[in-house]
């Protein structure tokens, strides 16, 4: 059963009583109706019968049959009354009025006798007519002192009442009854409702404000009367909501305090990371101009013909040098990706190029330590960021070559079962990783077994270069290994139909092997050690270089009659000068717009944001002499494009 | 209660009925009341008084019922006097040597008493009727109803010996009487019917074949419808209905018979035919009298007819 809502209940708890009364009382009132009504008929069927045999008795007396056929027919008018017989002392009818239903013949009695016929619905009294008794207490009288003599009986009156009247009445009392019940119960009802009115309404106030202190609302106050049965009640919980919101208050103070504090900690963090990240990057920058020039001469030195301990050294010095420039490319990446300067530039590639720069940069190192390295050819083609894919390949081979003494390294890659995406694999047999270090290699600067921090392992960047690169490409990273036995990466990349789009300055086509000998390059660099590097790796490469500190030399390089096919130019220059600026004032000079490219130590997302609207290629410092390169024999073939001379 | 508490009491009791069947033996006057209804008690005390006005002593009067009678032992009076038909009758199955004077009752139940017991009416067994001699009733009636003279008169069996007598009387004052008689089983209406179409008095006799406390009340109603006044023997007659009864008093009858006793006590002989009384009451329902435009007084109507019988 649904139970009943506190309005149902309490209406049934003032009705139920009122219902039981009414009904109870009703029922009381209508039997005793009905009993006072049987009865009441009962002694006017008997009244009446004693009445027609006094009134018989004379007649009997003196046999006058009209006189008693008059009484029988008066008898007959009474409304219930349907059949009258007068019978003689011998059992004669001596008047009859109405037609009896009884027909078997009467017996005489002398006393009252009453039968009643349930199926004729009537009712048949017999009354004895005996003669009046006359007290005379006579002395004349001897048989009165013997005894009780009995009256003479002089006949029989047979009054027949049908019940008709009677059940008439009773159903008239039934009805009445049943319209005072039904008029108590309403008028009870209606008192009930009104007096359980007094009694809902504070509890319905009551239970919405207790629903309004459950919704949070803890200003919502009961306005207490002074006659309210549940005065105390809502006294007690206007208190209650008082108290809540006295600690509401205090709590969200609390909290507004620790939130303070945790702001001013978390700033305080965030000072201390930037302060660490300005750090990094003021230390790299400052590192990255030594090195530069040092690649630059160490790349140049290379050149130089010399005994065959002075190549080995070299060739130590140059390993030296490419270790400490992947460092500083490695705190490159992560400020880059710190910086979120890293934007996705999805298009269709083939694997098997990625694959293939991978080898030539790779192949040397691993045959430097006897290592296999494999790439299982493909003619896959991939929808996504080549650079970021070859960023990651490029850290995971490095590092499964790092830390694997023998056996192999495998690249490969395979189509997934969804014929959706390729699955690139990355194996190796190298020395694995503990279980319980699994979850700590993507950290930054972490290191399995490089307690001595021996910086020929790296700085431990690689893994969360990954990590953070596959992140940004919304890829998944699978890692397995086992200790001993060796690790396997792989990476889930979407498939695209083979020959999708014409790949457009791919930046790792290889270049045919062009010659830039003779390209005039105006160099822009206030350092004085970079600039003698770059200087004499440029001229190395058999390149015609003006040389100048700042713009205003370089004006005036130009205003003595250099026309330079390039412009390579460090961004930031003395006198706050910087390269962008100074590019494009130069070629505002010039009065054409000549092909540039930018170095900097800067690792500022701004600075590369500007670059790249400025439309020059920003090579981070140091930079690798193969590169510059690169980009140089780029830059003179656009320039020839434009229409420049090579002098 | 112990059996020999019961027993002493039982013993006291005899020691006491000793005692007084002893004070009995001393008494000159036993009265047999046949019960001691205020009627009978009235009547003995007139008895009393009538001897005690001449001399008798109370205490030389015993009173007894006729139960008490019937178990008391021999006693030795120089009169029994019998109050009622019962008392009569007892004393007249018993033997005495004493004169018995029977009173207060109605001269068929003495002549009935005399049948059942063989005896005769003497000087040592005679009555004092209670009711009235006829002639008396038929000069009431001629005085208080002058104009009626038709008389009706319903005979029973215990009354139809008188219907001569009565008969004779009337004629002699010059009254028709309208006779009619019921018997034993048979119905009382149609007999009654004849008498009251004719008759314009209806004279009852003493008889409860006829006239009884079950059919008394249908005979007066019957006599009312028909307008003929009925002249009883009885006042409770006149309670009923009646217009006129003529009675004795029980009183009345006492005086008399203690003034016959106190002439037996002198050696005087007693009538040895029934007497009937000397004094006599005359009753008037007033009511019934008014509703048929008579005015009658009872006492005077008895002043006359005393007058008219000559006594004092």
């Amino acid at each position: 059963m649904k139970s009943l809502d506190i309005r149902g209940r309490l209406i049934l708890a003032a009705l139920l009583p009122v219902t039981l009364i009414a009904v109870m009382l009703a029922g009381v009132f209508l039997m005793v109706r009905f009993v006072d009504v049987d009865e009441a008929q009962h002694q006017r069927s008997r009244s009446l019968a004693r009445q027609l045999a006094n009134a018989s008795e004379y007649g009997l007396f003196a046999g006058n049959v009209a006189y008693l056929q008059t009484i029988a027919s008066g008898a007959l008018r009474e409304p219930d009354v349907s059949s009258v017989v007068i019978l003689n002392a011998e059992g004669r009818i001596l008047a009859r009025a109405g037609q009896p239903s009884y027909t078997t013949p009467w017996s005489l009695t002398r006393l009252e006798t009453e039968r009643f016929d349930a199926a004729k619905r009537t009712n048949l009294l017999s009354q004895p007519i005996m003669a009046n008794q006359v007290r005379l207490d006579d002395l004349f009288e001897p048989l009165q002192t013997t005894g009780d003599t009995q009256a003479p009986l002089l006949g029989n009156v047979l009054v027949e009442f049908s019940n008709e009247a009677r059940r008439k009445r009773e159903r008239e009392i039934l009805l009445t009854g049943i319209l005072i019940t039904l008029g108590g119960l309403l008028f009870g009802g209606f008192v009930a409702m009104q007096l359980g009115r007094g009694v809902l309404q504070p509890i319905l106030r009551v239970s919405s404000l207790i629903e309004r202190i459950g919704q949070g609302e803890f200003s919502a106050r009961a306005t207490v009367l002074p006659d309210d049965p549940l005065r105390d009640l809502q006294n007690g919980l206007n208190l209650m909501a008082q108290r809540l919101e006295s600690g509401r208050e205090e709590l969200e103070q609390r909290v507004a305090t620790a939130t303070f504090a945790l702001r001013e900690k978390k700033e305080e963090a965030e000072t201390a990371t930037l302060a660490k990240s300005r750090f990094l990057a003021a230390a790299s920058h400052d590192l990255r101009q030594p090195t530069h020039a040092l690649g630059l001469f160490v790349a140049r030195l290379a050149q130089l013909p010399h005994d065959a301990q002075t190549r080995h050294l070299i060739e130590s010095l140059d390993a030296s040098v490419q270790a400490m420039q992947d460092l500083l490319d490695g705190l490159l990446d992560v400020s880059r990706l710190d910086a979120q300067a890293v934007q996705v530039q999805l298009r269709p590639f083939a694997l098997t190029d990625i694959f293939e720069q991978l080898r030539s940069g790779l192949a040397l190192t691993a045959q430097d330590k006897g290592i296999r390295l494999r790439f299982r050819p493909t003619s896959v083609w991939l929808m996504s960021d080549p650079t970021l894919i070859h960023r990651i390949l490029l850290n995971l081979v490095a590092n499964a070559l790092k830390y694997t003494v023998q056996g192999s390294v495998l690249v490969a890659c395979r189509v997934g079962e969804d014929a959706q995406h390729v699955r690139i694999e990355v194996r190796d047999s190298g020395i694995g990783v503990a279980p319980e270090h699994q979850q700590s290699i993507f950290k930054e600067f972490y290191q399995v077994g490089n307690s001595e921090r021996n910086r020929s392992k790296g700085l431990g960047l690689g893994l969360n270069i990954v990590d953070r690169t596959v992140q940004l490409l919304g890829y998944r990273l699978q890692f397995f290994s086992r200790l001993g036995v060796g690790t396997r990466f792989s990476l889930q990349v979407p498939l695209v139909t083979p020959g999708a789009d014409v790949d457009q300055g791919n930046p790792f086509r290889p270049l045919a092997e062009e010659n830039i000998n003779g390209l005039v390059v105006l160099a822009v660099e206030d350092d004085p050690l970079a600039s003698e590097g770059l200087v004499s790796l440029l001229e190395s490469w058999g390149c015609l270089v003006g040389v100048s500190d700042g713009l205003h030399a370089a004006r005036r390089l130009l205003d003595n009659g250099l026309q330079p096919s390039v412009i390579v130019s460090d961004y930031r220059l003395r006198d706050g000068e910087n390269g962008i600026e100074t590019i494009r004032q130069l070629c505002a000079h010039a009065g054409w717009s000549i092909p540039a490219c930018l170095m900097s130590g800067d690792t500022d997302p701004a600075l590369m944001l500007a670059a790249k609207r400025a439309g020059h290629t920003l090579l981070h410092k140091p930079v690798r002499p193969a590169k510059l390169r690169n980009l140089l024999r780029r830059l003179a073939l656009d320039s020839q494009a434009t229409g420049v001379r090579l002098v | 209660m112990s059996l020999f508490l019961r027993s002493l009491l039982l013993s006291f009791c005899l020691i006491c009925f000793a005692v007084e069947v002893s004070s009995a033996h001393a008494a000159t006057v036993v009265i047999v009341s046949s019960e001691r209804s205020p009627a009978y008690v009235s009547a003995a005390e007139a008895v009393i008084s009538e001897l005690e006005r001449n001399g008798v002593s109370r205490y030389d009067v015993l009173q007894l019922t006729a139960d008490e009678w019937s178990t008391a032992g021999p006693l030795a009076p120089k009169l029994f006097v019998a109050l009622g038909s019962a008392a009569a009758s007892a004393l007249a199955k018993s033997v005495t040597a004493a004169p018995v004077l029977c009173t207060l009752l109605p001269r068929s139940s003495y002549e009935r008493i005399l049948q059942a017991s063989g005896r005769k009416s003497s000087s040592q067994f005679s009555a004092l009727y209670l009711d009235q001699p006829l002639s008396r009733q038929l000069e009431l009636i001629r005085l208080a109803l002058p104009e009626v003279h038709r008389i009706g008169v319903l005979w029973g069996p215990e009354s139809q010996s008188q219907a001569s007598a009565l008969k004779t009387l009337a004629h002699a004052r010059g009254l028709e009487l309208v006779e009619a008689s019921v018997g034993p089983d048979a119905l009382l209406f149609p007999g009654l019917k004849g008498v009251l179409d004719s008759a314009e008095v209806l004279l009852a006799m003493a008889d409860p074949q006829v006239y009884n406390s079950g059919s008394i009340q249908n005979i007066l109603l019957a006599s009312f419808r028909a307008k003929v006044p009925m002249v009883a023997f009885s006042p409770a007659y006149v309670r009923a209905g009646a217009l006129l009864a003529l009675h004795v008093t029980p009183t009345q009858l006492g005086q008399q018979a203690g003034a016959i006793g106190w002439g037996v006590l002198q050696n005087k002989a007693m009538s040895a035919s029934p007497l009937y009384s000397r004094d006599f009451s005359v009753a008037v329902n007033e009511y019934v009298a008014r509703s048929l435009g008579l005015t009658l007084d009872g006492a005077a109507l008895r002043e006359r007819l005393l007058r008219r019988e000559g006594s004092p």
